[in-house]
């Protein structure tokens, strides 16, 4: 056994037996103790903010005046010219003195400054060039170049370009000097906010379409059924047809062709498929049949009263009877909702989801929610329940006018001209008639004749392509061409709706609600959730703008941003905090609103360097500071983490305020995080004031556009990276 | 600690007095360390997250206050620590055995002997468990964290004799008790 020798217990442990005990004990080397990342990253944050509130009455008068970086107030406005001719002098010297130094420059209280000028600073006399530069300093921290023409100073950063979304503060300090000698008594700061960065990446472009639209492709009869047909079902693969005829016979009969199967000859009344496509349930002769499509078997469910109606939901077959809605539940059978007991009352409808159940009262066409118990009423006496959109979430019926396309609230209405609709899971509406078949969208937009003649009970596919009509006693189907491309990109158009939601937010909180659903309602009133629709108090609302927007899923759209919020108080960017919103557009609300927001700690802007923008894209993550940054720093300080909290990415490359991480393969879909750690620090040598973390999915490969067909845009997509505020 | 260390980390503790918000370089340098001491003690992951969290807010907050004595700023913080988990014993006790904790892996064989050697060790610290707080804290901080006699009169606030007193009278109550570490003659 080794004995360490240590000369602090030479005194102490002077017998052997001791000093061997002793070894005994050094001998045993610890573990690594179990330790959550999290908790060091997160208490260091709130080592940090607590810091900041303490550093509050110990900086000096000039940092808290002249201090806080800038996080910016945008404005997207193209063509924003540098306004020139706003001039704002500073007067350096008492008002009064005969020895005035006036300084002016163009860009001072502007707020979209762009990024490729220098800053110039003038003033109205000679000045001692090496005392004035060296009293110039600039905030957030650059690295910057002078140049003097006659008395005008252009500050210029060596990156070459100022920083997006920034607000800076060049401060001639009191050591600058005129070419008299003669110091100055004061120092005075020009401050001005730079504009967005400008987009990353156009929209893509679409690839024409193989498709000429107008052509209906594939036609071809299905089956000749004389009696007629009273519904029409589509298997969710899009390769089989179900109906019922006439006399009640259910069928089958592949789209691609071939001979129609019975599988029930007479006594049919109601027909669902679930989810999978494994088993039909219908009515027969008041009883529930459930036939395993593959084996052919069938069960059936003997309802306590006679069956009107069947569906299904994910938990199983749902019916109705003359008094409410049925499930078979543990216990057997059991009524999920009642049904009005009084006037005369026919359901007519499950949705697709089997969550809604669309019946009549009379004249009046009603909506019930088997979830709630609750029901609405959709338009004027006497409209007819017309169909489902695919997901569930929007109806149509009848007005006088024609088709109206509504959500399950009766609100965000469409009106399309009259016929027979059917909605597509591509979010195309057909049209059907005697005379003609139009196809469009749900908003009405792009309408398109498809054909001339008679096209009754149109019904598309789940792959959104192929449809059946029926016409003269014989069943059709063919495929629609593709439909035409979106006037504005998911993302584009939830750029928008989150612009607008922030800027009622500052302007007119009331207004603000209307962006918001169901959901997003309960998040912005909630008293645990931190967040406030009406930003109030002092600091105040000053601005804000999209650090990061990207489309995190379809079916519905749904859309992810992280925004950012900065407070002023007394025009000077003192706080900010960042919300992460995200947005859904079901095919019932027809656009984006906002489900889920959180908030993150509110942070005080200091002299270090804050995050700006982030861009990615499936192969690389760049990170744009506001600061020139310590290139050593960045290497060890800038990371991008996956789902399990491993590093991934080549390493990081700075240049021009911008670090950029090649290297990676992120998939849709999938969480990443992007770390910037408080050891990278800016030119000034200052860490960043807390480590800063950005969770965010891997992009889309589609760019969120949804839709199969890609035929030509027809004008520039506007960029979805920064936004106006005001 | 070298020399230029030891200038380094004055340099930051002067930083972190000036501008608490300076203090996130020291928690970067010695969270680890601290965490580690903590677990050692509570043996239980949230607990220890709990008295770590609270000593490094009150290390902030007392930043101000700190004065350097010549001692490394981690004896400093080994003092706060030790108030700490002493608040914390008076109603936790520790829920993991010892040995769980101490890597008793030693490298020399043959196999047997190994065997042997690693039930001593683990016998001699199941003992220091049992010592006076006093006597234990000293011997975890000088053999566990290996620290000179000074920091550890700093960390207990003590002085560097008493701290001697401590470790001598620990070690020789441990090689009374433990007659059977004695190796076979």
């Amino acid at each position: 056994m080794s004995m360490q020798h240590d000369p602090d217990l030479d005194d102490v442990l002077q017998d052997q037996e001791l000093r061997r005990v002793a070894a005994l004990l050094r001998e045993a080397r610890m573990t690594e103790p179990p330790l959550d990342d999290a908790f060091r990253s997160a208490l260091r944050r709130q080592l940090m903010n607590q810091a900041w509130g303490m550093s509050g009455g110990g900086v000096p008068w000039w940092r808290k005046v002249f201090g806080p970086t800038g996080m910016v107030w945008a404005t997207a406005t193209v063509g924003v010219i540098l306004i020139g001719v706003v001039v704002v002098l500073t007067n350096i010297n008492q008002p009064g003195s005969s020895d005035q130094v006036v300084v002016t420059s163009p860009i001072s209280n502007q707020s979209a400054v762009r990024l490729q000028q220098p800053i110039q600073v003038t003033f109205n006399q000679p000045m001692d060039h090496p005392s004035t530069e060296a009293a110039v300093q600039i905030a957030p921290a650059t690295t910057v170049a002078f140049s003097w023409h006659e008395n005008t100073l252009s500050v210029t950063p060596t990156a070459g370009n100022l920083a997006p979304n920034t607000q800076y503060q060049v401060t001639i300090g009191p050591g600058a000097k005129t070419a008299a000698g003669q110091s100055l008594t004061a120092p005075k700061t020009i401050t001005f906010v730079t504009q967005p960065p400008p987009s990353p990446s156009p929209s893509p472009t679409p690839i024409a379409s193989p498709t000429p639209r107008g052509v209906l492709t594939n036609q071809h009869l299905l089956a000749s059924i004389p009696d007629g047909i009273t519904a029409v079902l589509w298997s969710p693969d899009s390769s089989t047809v179900y109906y019922i005829t006439g006399k009640g016979a259910l069928e089958s009969v592949p789209q691609g062709g071939g001979s129609a199967t019975i599988l029930a000859a007479d006594g049919v009344s109601s027909l669902a498929i679930d989810a999978a496509g494994d088993q039909l349930a219908y009515i027969r002769k008041g009883n529930i049949v459930i036939l395993a499509i593959t084996a052919g078997t069938t069960i059936e469910v003997v309802p306590t009263s006679a069956p009107v109606l069947v569906g299904w939901t994910t938990g199983g077959v749902e019916w109705t009877t003359a008094d409410g809605v049925y499930a078979i539940g543990p216990g057997g059978q059991g009524k999920i909702a009642p049904l009005p007991a009084t006037g005369t009352v026919t359901a007519i409808s499950f949705a697709p989801d089997g969550a809604h159940l669309a019946y009549t009262q009379d004249q009046s066409l009603d909506v019930l929610d088997l979830g709630t118990g609750k029901t609405i009423v959709l338009g004027l006496s006497g409209a007819r329940f017309l169909g489902w959109s695919p997901d569930g979430t929007g109806i149509m019926y009848s007005s006088a006018q024609g088709v109206v396309l509504a959500d399950l609230g009766g609100r965000n209405t469409t009106s399309l001209p009259a016929g027979e609709p059917s909605w597509s899971t591509q979010d195309e509406v057909l049209l059907g008639s005697d005379v003609n078949l139009f196809e469009m969208r749900p908003d009405a937009s792009g309408q398109t004749k498809l054909a001339e003649g008679t096209y009754h009970l149109p019904e598309w596919a789940p792959n959104g392509v192929a449809f059946t009509y029926f016409r003269g006693g014989e069943l059709f189907t063919a495929s629609a061409p593709a439909p035409a491309p979106p006037l504005t990109s998911p993302l584009d158009a939830a750029s928008s709706v989150v612009n607008t939601f922030m800027k009622a937010r500052k302007d007119n909180p009331d207004r603000a609600n209307a962006y918001l659903d169901d959901n997003g309602r309960k998040a912005y009133s909630s008293a645990t959730s931190g967040l406030n629709l009406q930003v109030t108090g002092d600091p105040s609302f000053s601005r804000y703008y999209l650090l990061t927007g990207e489309i995190t899923g379809s079916h519905p759209d749904t859309a992810q941003f992280v925004v950012r919020i900065v407070l002023e108080h007394n025009n000077i960017d003192v706080k900010t905090f960042e919300e992460t919103l995200t947005l859904v557009r079901t095919q019932g609300s027809q656009q984006f609103l906002v489900d889920q927001a959180t908030a993150g700690p509110v942070l005080s802007l200091g002299t270090t360097a804050e995050v700006v923008s982030v861009d990615f894209t499936a192969t690389s993550v760049k990170v744009t500071f506001d600061s020139d940054l310590k290139p050593e720093t960045v290497t060890a300080g800038v990371i991008i983490l996956d789902s399990k909290g491993k590093q991934i990415g080549n390493a990081p490359v700075y240049s021009k305020r911008t670090v950029t991480i090649d290297g990676l393969d992120l998939k849709a879909g999938k969480g990443y995080k992007l770390v910037v750690l408080s050891t990278v620090q800016d030119v000034s040598g200052n860490n960043i004031a807390a480590e800063y973390d950005l969770a965010f999915s891997g992009p889309s490969d589609t760019h969120g556009d949804r839709h199969r067909d890609t035929s030509p845009s027809p004008s520039p997509q506007p960029s979805p990276s920064a936004s106006p505020s005001s | 600690m070298s020399d230029l260390q030891r200038d380094d980390e004055r340099e930051l503790v002067e930083r972190a007095k000036r501008d608490p918000r300076q203090f996130g370089a020291l928690y970067d340098r010695h969270f680890q360390q601290i965490y580690r001491f903590v677990y050692s003690r509570v043996r239980e992951q949230t607990a220890a997250e709990d008295v770590t969290s609270e000593i490094f807010m009150k290390a902030l907050k007392a930043m101000p206050r700190y004065q350097d004595t010549g001692r490394p700023f981690a004896a400093w913080l080994y003092q706060i620590s030790v108030n700490a988990i002493a608040d914390r014993y008076r109603t936790l006790r520790p829920s993991s055995p010892l040995e769980d904790f101490h890597n008793l892996s030693i490298a020399e064989p043959p196999l047997e002997e190994q065997a042997a050697h690693r039930d001593e060790i683990r016998r001699i610290w199941a003992l220091v468990e049992a010592l006076p707080v006093q006597q234990k804290t000293a011997l975890v901080l000088k053999f566990q964290e290996d620290m000179k006699i000074e920091d550890i009169a700093v960390a207990m606030g003590k002085t560097a004799g008493a701290v001697k007193l401590l470790i001598h009278r620990g070690v020789s109550r441990l090689r009374d008790e433990a007659d059977s570490l004695r190796p076979a003659e």
